[in-house]
């Protein structure tokens, strides 16, 4: 198992070298220069553009070919220093520092929040298939899939802090992270962010958890005399998991730089997902390539727990 | 010629090849000679055309008794025949809608945010010379039955247009992110050794790719096309379909009916169109329908953050519009929103049955 | 007995005391103002890098400049301490700056600093000041720095050799020292100085602003705290609010939600927006002019469609587009038509013999018509029926760029390809990303030429994309509008669209020279600007914008008008 896991990550590393350095070559290849956005203004005061131009590169040493640029960033990128951002002026490494909280609490409640009610109702409604109950949660389910989240975050913020006036129209970062008022602040975007992976989980619970009911070992267990209740949490749910936990590791990975900055656009939120967009727009090149790299860390570790939790989840399974 | 075409693994392969061939080689001539005989998008369709006829109606139509057998299986399920019903009178919407429809871009100050038909608002104008605003009755009229936005233009005829961009962008991304996963997961599975390493490191790298970042960068760099979103959606959306034709594909490379053929002397291609291709046709299909309603949000989602395409009037594009009036004028945000909402789930509810029709485990 | 009358009047006197202090006008500091924005954060608070306007308001709200304006133009002194002394041939300006000026660090101000930012900083190679520019004056064709020399402790003098009439408005008002003892360390080393704690911190600013630096959270807020030391708050304890905010919004709709629920103090409202809120209880909603207004550009380069380089054509296209409807369809009455690039409150501003383009009576179709006949393109059939063509006799077909997302241009795009279907004239509507509009159709090089491309490269230089008709925005100084030649004059750096008028050139040279130092022969020379651009219509000036700013009922203090945020540092709460 340890040798299976270093030679993973020795693979994680060489993936996430891959990513970074094909995010250098296309942004580094990109038709138009950070410089760009300034220009209007300062030929408006009539400046030579080209001489600032040339200037504001050479700050930032985007001025010598492009190899230079990849093997001094890669050499200071080993070294532990990830730059300097250029659209916020600050380390790259402290901005990320700063804003990865903001996210990383969303995702993380959003998850645990469509984890727990996703996987209840999916087996409830699979143990009492074609009952009303089953009905009405699968259509819910449907229609959180159907549901755009940007559309719905909006609306909520309409109707529960404009109309109603019961929680704030934006997230406030003044608020301490460990505290009952941020826990509130936090409950719109959560139920935005996690509405859609929710319903996205009952659906596959509710079809895996189907699939195992009708398994022989489930009918053996039953006919032994066990509790119906240990044989779906003991028997069909741990054999549903596994598929499940597919879902849900993949969703993470994924969901920094997806509904997350959705979510995090609507209301105000700090997060990586803001943060990332802005420097795509400002082609802050540090920061862009700094949350690609770890974006597809957090993926491949994610990927990498995956499969040693299937280890867990299903005793067959082996790695050697 | 036979051998060739035998090589190929049959007449319909060689026919798709061949077509699909020329269609490329139109397209290099036309970029070449700087013509624009046929739109960019004309090729995806003629491309896609090619493929729906040739893998899809045509082995329906020879194999009549299995294509009866699956539709029994998929009409059983309501939802999923009503989310067919729902897509094919989109189709038709989007194809000879807008020949009843006013033009969606027809702008017309004077007749702005008005009502749909049944429901009347009170506007108010800043009269400058006043100093003060002035409240109006505004009923809905019959000409624009669904009401008009903040331009005045019809909204009926923008969610018809809008209606055809959305099945663009759904049905050509898909189609070419799931040839693409195919050819990849078949060929991967297929030759095994290097090229399967290769291809699918490849592939992990595609995957950890933080995709909708990635898609922001490149339509903010080059520009919203509709041709663009749908060609950089289609190549990266492929991951997927890859490792699931993979796996599937390796499983039948070991099996009896694959490993006759070969030694009968088969050549690859043979192989890879005349057996591994066919037997991996069901899940196929379900993952591309399935994918489709993800395609059509990512592209809302987009315009969301303002990088849809500017020149046409995609529901996205209307909605995000639409929701900075929502106070004055509801049904611009809400009527592309319930059509959005329901392709969502009629997508969704066709590609469930047919999952569920394409497997024998299931007892429907 | 006689305690207890003792107490009793103690009590009564207390009780008159707190009272009156409750009645009084509360003007302590209390409370935060937020202000919402979903324009975009700032890129830096070392503002002598920065070219983007963010950059510079952030750190304004920490650092005064020598003066500034209010609503009327007048100027309102803050690190000076007179009036700028200008020598008699308007060479020579004399700055006496306050003596109770410091750093954090407790050193006092002095000339010495202002002068070191100007010689070693903003007209250093090394550092690259984006705005060098306005600090340079032509000498035998050479731009040159202005000559800054150190008097007194408090008296600093600039000493130049060409005349600018508006060399202190456009320049000098501005003027914000750094502190020489701190920027010394990093003098000479472009990545020390841009990532220096002090500057980005803005941990040197002692009493030279009504706040100081608190926190800044990117993309989500800035936050600065009232400055209990600010020079201008002796005598009554300005600034009035604790804290002042501002807050980053994602999207417009959210910061509406926010000022709506009165979660913020104030924001930006849209017209379209303005009747709802205008209707709240707890909001006011001032309606200001702007300097911002916006343009229809002719293309007159080569890639152009060449019926723009005759100006009766250019008059026949602006007469077909009403600037009434601009004014009351696109920006729902909040704004007016422009004629010129002087908006109305500007002091120069004149109406007279200048033509009224877009507006009845020079707002005919049928005027357009026989112009456009008269000058060739077109002819009227033999029932009447007008046809536009082009010089071949073939029908008319014109690009129309702008960029996508603003919704104001988007939609004035519509309203003007509309008018021109009148005309016959089919107009192709191209909505392009912001970099593209900059750097495929307004920058510009001779074709067979090397180097960059600039937005100005010569009368023979053309832009990457054919166009023949740009939706723009622009802004002009109300007091020193003479840096609007950046877009008329031939050698105008801005001036993308190939407009070459001598008699424009020669305006705007007279404008800048010792003739136009009194202020009535600049107001004649800007009259006849006027008049010669509006005839000759290189641009189509559509409209000036007024600006709508939601602000919470409870804030006092406030003079509505053009520079509202002048006295900011009086507001306070009710």
């Amino acid at each position: 198992m340890r040798r299976y896991i270093i030679k993973r990550l020795l693979y994680t590393l060489l993936i996430a070298w891959g990513v970074l350095t094909i995010t250098f070559v296309l942004l580094r290849l990109s038709p138009s220069s950070p410089a760009d956005k300034y220009l209007l203004n300062l030929t408006a005061r009539g400046q030579d553009i080209s001489q600032v131009i040339a200037s504001i590169e050479a700050r930032y040493g985007l001025n010598r070919p492009i190899h230079e640029q990849y093997f001094q960033y890669v050499g200071s990128l080993v070294r532990g220093d990830w730059g300097w951002s250029l659209s916020t002026s600050m380390p790259v490494l402290e901005l990320l520092g700063r804003h990865w909280v903001y996210s990383f609490q969303l995702i993380l409640l959003a998850t645990i929040v469509a984890v727990f009610l996703g996987i209840l109702i999916g087996v409830y409604s699979a143990v009492r298939q074609y009952s009303r109950a089953d009905y009405i949660a699968t259509f819910f389910s449907f229609v959180g899939i159907a549901l755009p989240n940007f559309w719905l975050g909006i609306m909520l913020i309409l109707i529960f802090s404009v109309k109603l006036g019961w929680f704030k129209t934006y997230y406030d970062t003044a608020l301490p992270i460990l505290s009952l008022d941020n826990l509130k602040a936090l409950v719109l975007p959560v139920l935005t962010l996690s509405t859609g992976m929710m319903a996205g989980y009952t659906r596959y619970t509710r079809s895996a958890t189907l699939d195992n009911l009708r398994k022989d070992f489930v009918l053996f267990a039953r006919s032994k005399g066990v509790p119906e209740r240990t044989v779906i949490l003991r028997h069909v749910l741990r054999n549903a998991m596994l598929p499940i936990v597919t879902i849900i590791m993949f969703d993470l990975g994924s969901i920094v730089f997806g509904g997350a900055y959705l979510t995090e656009i609507i209301f105000g939120i700090p997060g990586l997902g803001r943060i990332s967009f802005n420097a795509v727009f400002a082609q802050d090149y540090p920061v862009v390539v700094a949350v690609t790299l770890i974006g597809a860390l957090v993926v491949l570790l994610v990927n990498l727990i995956t499969d040693v939790l299937y280890t867990y989840l299903d005793p067959r399974i082996r790695y050697d | 010629m036979k051998s060739l075409v035998s090589r190929l693994g049959g007449r319909r392969h060689a026919t798709a090849l061949g077509l699909l061939l020329l269609l490329g080689a139109v397209g290099l001539a036309q970029g070449w000679l700087g013509l624009t005989l046929l739109p960019p998008l004309a090729f995806f369709y003629a491309f896609l055309g090619v493929l729906m006829l040739l893998y899809g109606a045509m082995p329906l139509y020879t194999n009549r008794r299995l294509t009866a057998h699956y539709w029994r299986r998929t009409r059983r399920n309501r939802l999923a025949v009503a989310g067919l019903w729902f897509i094919v009178f989109l189709v038709l919407l989007a194809v000879i809608g807008p020949f009843f429809t006013q033009s969606p871009t027809r702008v017309n100050f004077p007749e702005k945010n008005l009502p749909p038909l049944g429901f009347t608002i009170s506007q108010s104008t800043f009269d400058l010379s006043a100093g003060q605003f002035i409240a109006k009755e505004t009923p809905g009229v019959w000409e624009h039955p669904l009401g008009t936005d903040d331009k005045g233009r019809d909204m009926l005829a923008m969610l018809v247009s809008g209606a055809g961009v959305s099945l663009q962008v759904g049905l050509l991304a898909t189609g070419l992110a799931v040839f693409l996963g195919a050819v990849l997961g078949v060929t991967s599975a297929y030759a095994g050794g290097w090229v399967d390493n290769a291809l699918m490191r490849f592939t992990d790298i595609m995957m950890t790719f933080p995709f909708f970042l990635l898609l922001i960068f490149i339509v903010f760099l080059y520009g919203a096309s509709l041709t663009l979103i749908i060609v950089v959606i289609g190549l990266t959306g492929w991951t997927g379909t890859a490792r699931l034709v993979r796996s599937e594909a390796l499983s039948l490379r070991t099996r009896e009916f694959v490993l006759a053929a070969r030694a009968l002397g088969a050549s690859p291609a043979r192989v890879i169109f005349r057996h591994l291709i066919p037997n991996v046709m069901s899940p196929i299909i379900v993952i591309a329908t399935l994918s489709i309603p993800g395609i059509i949000l990512a592209e809302s989602a987009l315009s969301f953050v303002g990088l849809g395409d500017p020149s046409v009037a995609s529901w996205g594009r209307v909605l995000n519009a639409g929701q900075q009036t929502l106070d004055t004028a509801w049904w611009v945000a809400v009527e592309p929103g319930v059509l959005l909402f329901f392709t969502v789930l009629a997508f969704n509810f066709l590609g469930d049955g047919l999952r569920d029709a394409f497997d024998p485990r299931t007892e429907v | 007995m006689k305690k207890q009358l003792t107490a009793l009047g103690l009590a009564l006197a207390l009780g008159f005391i707190l009272f009156g202090a409750a009645c009084a006008p509360q003007r302590q500091a209390r409370d935060q103002y937020i202000s919402g924005t979903s324009a975009g954060d700032a890129e830096t608070l070392n503002w002598i890098l920065a070219a983007d306007s963010a950059s510079l308001s952030y750190a304004g709200q920490t650092l005064d400049s020598l003066a500034t304006y209010n609503n009327k133009f007048e100027v309102q002194l803050r690190h000076l301490a007179k009036p700028v002394e200008v020598s008699p041939d308007g060479l020579v300006y004399t700055i006496t700056i306050r003596d109770d000026l410091h750093w954090s660090d407790g050193v006092r101000v002095t000339a010495e600093d202002y002068v070191y930012t100007l010689k070693s900083l903003m007209f250093s190679d090394w550092l690259n000041f984006p705005y060098k520019g306005d600090w340079q004056e032509q000498v035998g064709g050479q731009p040159v720095f202005v000559k800054p020399e150190v008097v007194n402790a408090t008296t600093f003098r600039i000493v130049r050799q060409t005349v600018d009439p508006e060399f202190f408005d456009n320049a000098l008002i501005g003027l914000t020292p750094y502190p020489k003892h701190i920027a010394q360390k990093y003098e000479g080393n472009v990545k020390a100085f841009t990532e220096a704690e002090e500057f980005n911190k803005l941990t040197y600013t002692g009493n030279l602003g009504p706040y100081k630096f608190k926190d800044w959270v990117r993309n989500d807020k800035y936050v600065v705290a009232r400055n209990p030391e600010f020079f201008l708050g002796k005598e009554d304890g300005a600034p009035f609010f604790t804290e002042r905010i501002i807050k980053i919004f994602g999207t417009p709709a959210a910061t509406m939600a926010a000022l709506e629920a009165g979660d913020i103090t104030a924001a930006g409202i849209d017209p379209a927006q303005v009747a709802k809120f205008k209707s709240k209880a707890n909001l006011e909603v001032y309606t200001t002019p702007d300097t911002g207004y916006l343009l229809l550009a002719y293309n007159m380069r080569d890639n152009g469609w060449e019926g723009f380089r005759d100006p009766r054509v250019r008059q026949a296209f602006s007469v077909t587009v009403s600037k009434k409807q601009v004014v009351e369809q696109i920006l729902l009455g909040f704004g007016e038509p422009a004629f010129s690039f002087l908006p109305k409150p500007s002091p120069w501003y004149t109406e007279e013999g200048v033509d009224k383009y877009g507006v009845e009576p020079l707002y005919s179709k049928d005027k357009a018509r026989e112009t456009l006949i008269a000058a060739g393109y077109g002819a009227r059939g033999a029932d009447g029926s007008f046809r536009l063509s082009d010089k071949g006799g073939k029908p008319l077909k014109l690009v129309l760029a702008t960029n996508v997302g603003n919704k104001t241009r988007e939609d004035t795009a519509a309203l003007i390809q509309q008018e021109l279907s009148d005309l016959g004239v089919e107009v192709e509507l191209k909505l392009v990303p912001w970099p593209t509009l900059l750097n495929n159709y307004l920058k510009n090089k001779v074709p067979s030429a090397a180097g960059e491309a600039q937005f100005n490269s010569g009368p023979r230089a053309v832009s990457q994309e054919r166009w023949d008709m740009i939706i723009i925005g622009f802004s002009s100084n109300p007091i020193a509008p003479s840096g609007q030649e950046v877009f008329l004059t031939s050698s105008g750096g801005l001036n993308f669209w190939g407009y070459n008028s001598a008699a424009v050139d020669a305006l705007f040279k007279r404008v800048k020279s010792a003739e136009a130092v009194s202020p009535e022969n600049r107001k004649k020379l800007y009259a006849e600007l006027s008049r010669v651009i509006a005839q000759d219509q290189p641009v189509n000036f559509l409209a000036f914008q007024y600006g709508n700013t939601g602000i919470q009922k409870r804030v006092k203090g406030i003079e509505p008008g053009i520079n509202m945020g002048y006295n900011f540092h009086r507001w306070f709460y009710e």
